[in-house]
């Protein structure tokens, strides 16, 4: 044990320092720096966004969902065909191998949605994969998905599939295989010493385009923004991902660099929670309405996030999803409006309420809810504004002790229904319970015309909208940094990024 | 002497075990990692899964007895987030730890006892007094902010040294500095104070009237009896070193152990939280041990029985 322990300590000590006296990394390399090392290398061993940029460049999924477009597009599948509204067929890209020289296959693709399936082995999919009913094959490129009711956002499931090579897995287990993976992606696994740098080759043998002019990709953790930043700047990365906010004007005049700010999934709001077991003034919809007035989202936009920040138009769906409703607008700072209707409400010199905040969650997060707090003192309601660690912060979320007002930012899958499903009534952390709105909600979840699900999306929205069991705040901005000769390159609002259609000019 | 480091020895027993009792209660205190590893819209199935899956689910009581028990079999558990043992991760970190830590306490041991050696000799003068003013500095200012200094000066606008991260010489230079300042600092105060102290002792006239270079007399007499304090002091600032490249190794991405627990303790990650504590605990313990007997080989008047 101690032998083998002191044997990985050596060899860990000796491959750090022999990769840094081979010399700086060439011309063709790639470095990137995100905030965390992945945990696992296998794209559904969790779902933070880290593990999967780095996971996904080796491991390929069904489908992707490109930023660039909006679309869900084939990958290691080429198309579906829904026989009905609870069975599809898949049919899969002809040729492919995994870089071990097993086929990529219906046996692969079968393999990775059964373990995709399995809660003990992908918890953090498993509401995504709730609705999965079985998996089979029919031939070599054809698989049958049966699912146990309709599920509008099938296609975004799929797209998080990752299929691995079945002997390969069986052979090395789950763990092994996220610290080894082989795939079927446009760069392969080379070395890795942990919190330090994780190294991949272009894969020659790629079904696809492989980035042009990047040979090799190399990840590096670095947690300090600050020195991510200063790293950008010194050459030494050429994609940085979560830049700080303060570094926009820093960034903004550098020739060399390329800043790329992306409107982030996640929904900045203050929760106002109106149930019956949470006593407070917010049980009145005439309160709620009138906080959504005493509060001015556009200047904490202008002056915590330098204008990047995106204003939500009153709602929680984002401009690009189906069910975004262009009838709705943002409630407008008002805070006349905001005191008349606290007055008529019975609330005339406002009253005293308990604000939870994360301290170190989300960026800006304290300065934004000490900025709502002031607003809102300025309606005559005192928010004592209480902070909290984030993890204690995410417990209290889940057993909902956040209520009765409270500041998050909600991030979850991109489709309206995973959205909206965070409001129903017995959803654990949802701030309302509204009749109207749960019968949208559920609609909504099961209804497989695209146009009619919009309408029930739309309708929701505007009940949302009159309801404000929230404030609407603002949405989150993504900043990234790359090479100004890195072209192609589009993060997705998840954090997400990826090395198809990338390229690196001379 | 061999049972006086017997009977020290046998007396870290209990500080061992009240450690594994602290340690174990702290993380749980600390709340329920599910939350902070699944996403908050996990269904409540697969938040039980994780649990049962990573014993979460059972007693906490049982949950210690497992825990204590194992350990005494070298087994500290998986990591709940990297589902590998935690001695293991901790140890694969062990060395770029150990590599920053000793180059620190080369630089703060090399730099600082000189500096207090001149500034005692030179009292009062120009020197001294700046010499104390450094020192005020460097044990005031955090470590976290001088790095960042460090950064921006040395690597973003001079590009002298790498930003971050472990390999050549160089990149060793800016956090093993940063890290060593506050100890160059201390170490300089504490060996200035001691020497004032020597200085003024009789045995350091008769030195000198016995016609010894000034340079001897200092160096030698003076240095060797100011040293116990300053012995001290080094043994218990390991602890503020281990301390320290918690934020040393945040600041410059250096992929050690420090960095390790902060992740760790961020996300929960109770195994990898304990073994930390542990191992930081344990080498605290040995070199407290090692300063002790040292003081023997250092001073002859201290005798052991």
């Amino acid at each position: 044990m101690i032998r083998s322990l002191l044997k990985r300590t050596a060899t860990a000590a000796l491959l750090s320092t022999s990769l840094l006296s081979a010399g700086a990394v060439g011309a063709e390399t790639i470095t990137i720096a995100q905030n965390f090392d992945p945990q696992t290398l296998w794209p559904n061993g969790t779902t933070a966004s880290d593990n999967l940029n780095a996971g996904s460049a080796i491991v390929e999924s069904l489908f992707w969902q490109n930023p660039a477009t909006g679309g869900i597009e084939p990958l290691l599948a080429t198309a579906v065909e829904m026989v009905s509204p609870t069975e599809a067929l898949l049919t899969l890209r002809e040729g492919v191998s995994f870089t071990n020289g097993e086929p990529m296959n219906a046996d692969a693709v079968v393999h990775s949605t059964e373990i995709f399936m399995d809660e003990e082995q992908t918890p953090a999919y498993a509401r995504v994969s709730d609705l999965f009913g079985t998996v089979e094959k029919i031939d070599d490129l054809t698989v049958r998905i049966t699912l146990t009711d309709t599920y509008p956002a099938f296609m975004l499931a799929l797209s998080q599939i990752s299929v691995v090579p079945p002997a390969y897995w069986e052979e090395v287990g789950l763990e092994a295989y996220g610290q080894n993976p082989i795939g079927t992606g446009p760069f392969v696994f080379e070395s890795w010493v942990r919190d330090d740098r994780l190294i991949m080759s272009a894969n020659a043998n790629y079904w696809g385009e492989t980035p042009a002019g990047i040979t090799e990709l190399v990840w590096r953790p670095v947690p300090e923004d600050t020195a991510r930043l200063a790293g950008l700047q010194t050459g030494e990365f050429q994609i940085v991902k979560d830049l700080p906010v303060s570094s926009i004007p820093v960034l903004e005049n550098e020739s060399s660099i390329t800043l790329v700010t992306v409107p982030s999934y996640r929904i900045y709001q203050i929760g106002l929670a109106s149930q019956e077991q949470y006593e407070s003034p917010l049980q009145d919809v005439a309160v709620r309405q009138a906080l959504n007035y005493a509060i001015d989202s556009q200047l904490i936009i202008d002056a915590l996030f330098f204008g990047r920040a995106i204003p939500l138009n009153g709602q929680v769906l984002r401009e690009p999803q189906p069910g975004f409703n262009t009838d709705l607008d943002d409630y407008g700072y008002d805070p006349d409006r905001a005191r008349a209707m606290l007055a008529e409400a019975g609330y005339p010199d406002g009253f005293e309420i308990d604000f939870k905040c994360p301290s170190g969650r989300y960026a800006q997060d304290r300065e934004v809810c000490e900025a709502v707090a002031g607003m809102l003192a300025d309606v005559g309601v005192t928010a004592n504004l209480i902070l909290l660690e984030p993890g204690e912060f995410l417990r209290q979320l889940r057993t909902m002790e956040l209520a009765p007002m409270y500041y998050v930012g909600l991030a979850p899958q991109d489709d309206p229904g995973f959205q909206a499903s965070q409001y129903l009534s017995d959803w654990r952390y949802s701030p309302i319970a509204n009749g109207d709105m749960d019968a949208l909600i559920t609609a909504g979840a099961t209804e497989a015309d695209p146009e009619a699900r919009a309408q029930i999306y739309r309708d929701l929205m505007a009940l949302m909208h009159e309801q404000a069991p929230i404030v609407f705040l603002y949405g989150g901005v993504d900043i990234y940094g790359t090479d100004a000769r890195l072209t192609g390159f589009q993060p997705r609002g998840d954090g997400r990024m990826f090395f198809y259609n990338v390229a690196l000019a001379e | 002497m061999l049972r006086y480091t017997v009977r020290r020895i046998i007396l870290t027993i209990p500080v061992i075990l009240g450690i594994l009792v602290i340690s174990f209660m702290l993380t749980r205190l600390s709340g329920d990692p599910t939350d902070l590893i699944l996403p908050p819209d996990a269904p409540d199935s697969a938040r039980e899964a994780f649990r049962r899956v990573n014993g979460l689910d059972q007693p906490l009581i049982s949950q210690f007895f497992t825990f204590a028990i194992n350990i005494f079999r070298g087994d500290f558990g998986n990591s709940l987030r990297f589902h590998e043992p935690a001695l293991s991760l901790v140890m694969e970190r062990m060395g770029a730890t150990l590599e920053l830590a000793i180059a620190a306490m080369t630089i703060a041991i090399l730099v600082g006892i000189p500096t207090g050696v001149v500034a005692a000799y030179m009292r009062n003068t120009p020197v001294d007094i700046s010499v104390r003013g450094v020192s005020l500095l460097g044990q005031a200012m955090p470590s976290f902010y001088l790095g960042i200094l460090s950064i921006i000066i040395f690597a973003v606008w001079l590009r002298w040294f790498p930003s971050g991260g472990r390999g050549t010489w160089l990149h060793l230079v800016l956090p093993a500095t940063t890290l060593s300042f506050q100890l160059v600092a201390l170490i300089a105060r504490v060996t200035r104070s001691c020497m004032l102290d020597v200085l003024g002792q009789d045995y350091i006239r008769t030195a000198r009237a016995k016609g010894l270079s000034e340079r001897r007399v200092v160096w030698l007499h003076a240095l060797r009896n100011a040293f116990i304090p300053v012995l001290t002091v080094i043994g218990l600032q390991v602890g503020f070193l281990l301390g320290g490249v918690i934020v040393t190794e945040t600041v410059f991405s250096w992929p050690g152990v420090g960095r390790l627990a902060v992740q760790a303790i961020y996300a929960r990650d109770f195994p990898v939280v304990q073994t930390v504590v542990f191992l930081f605990a344990m080498i605290f313990v040995i070199v407290n041990l090692i300063v002790d007997l040292l003081y023997a080989a250092i001073d002859p008047r201290i005798g052991y029985r």
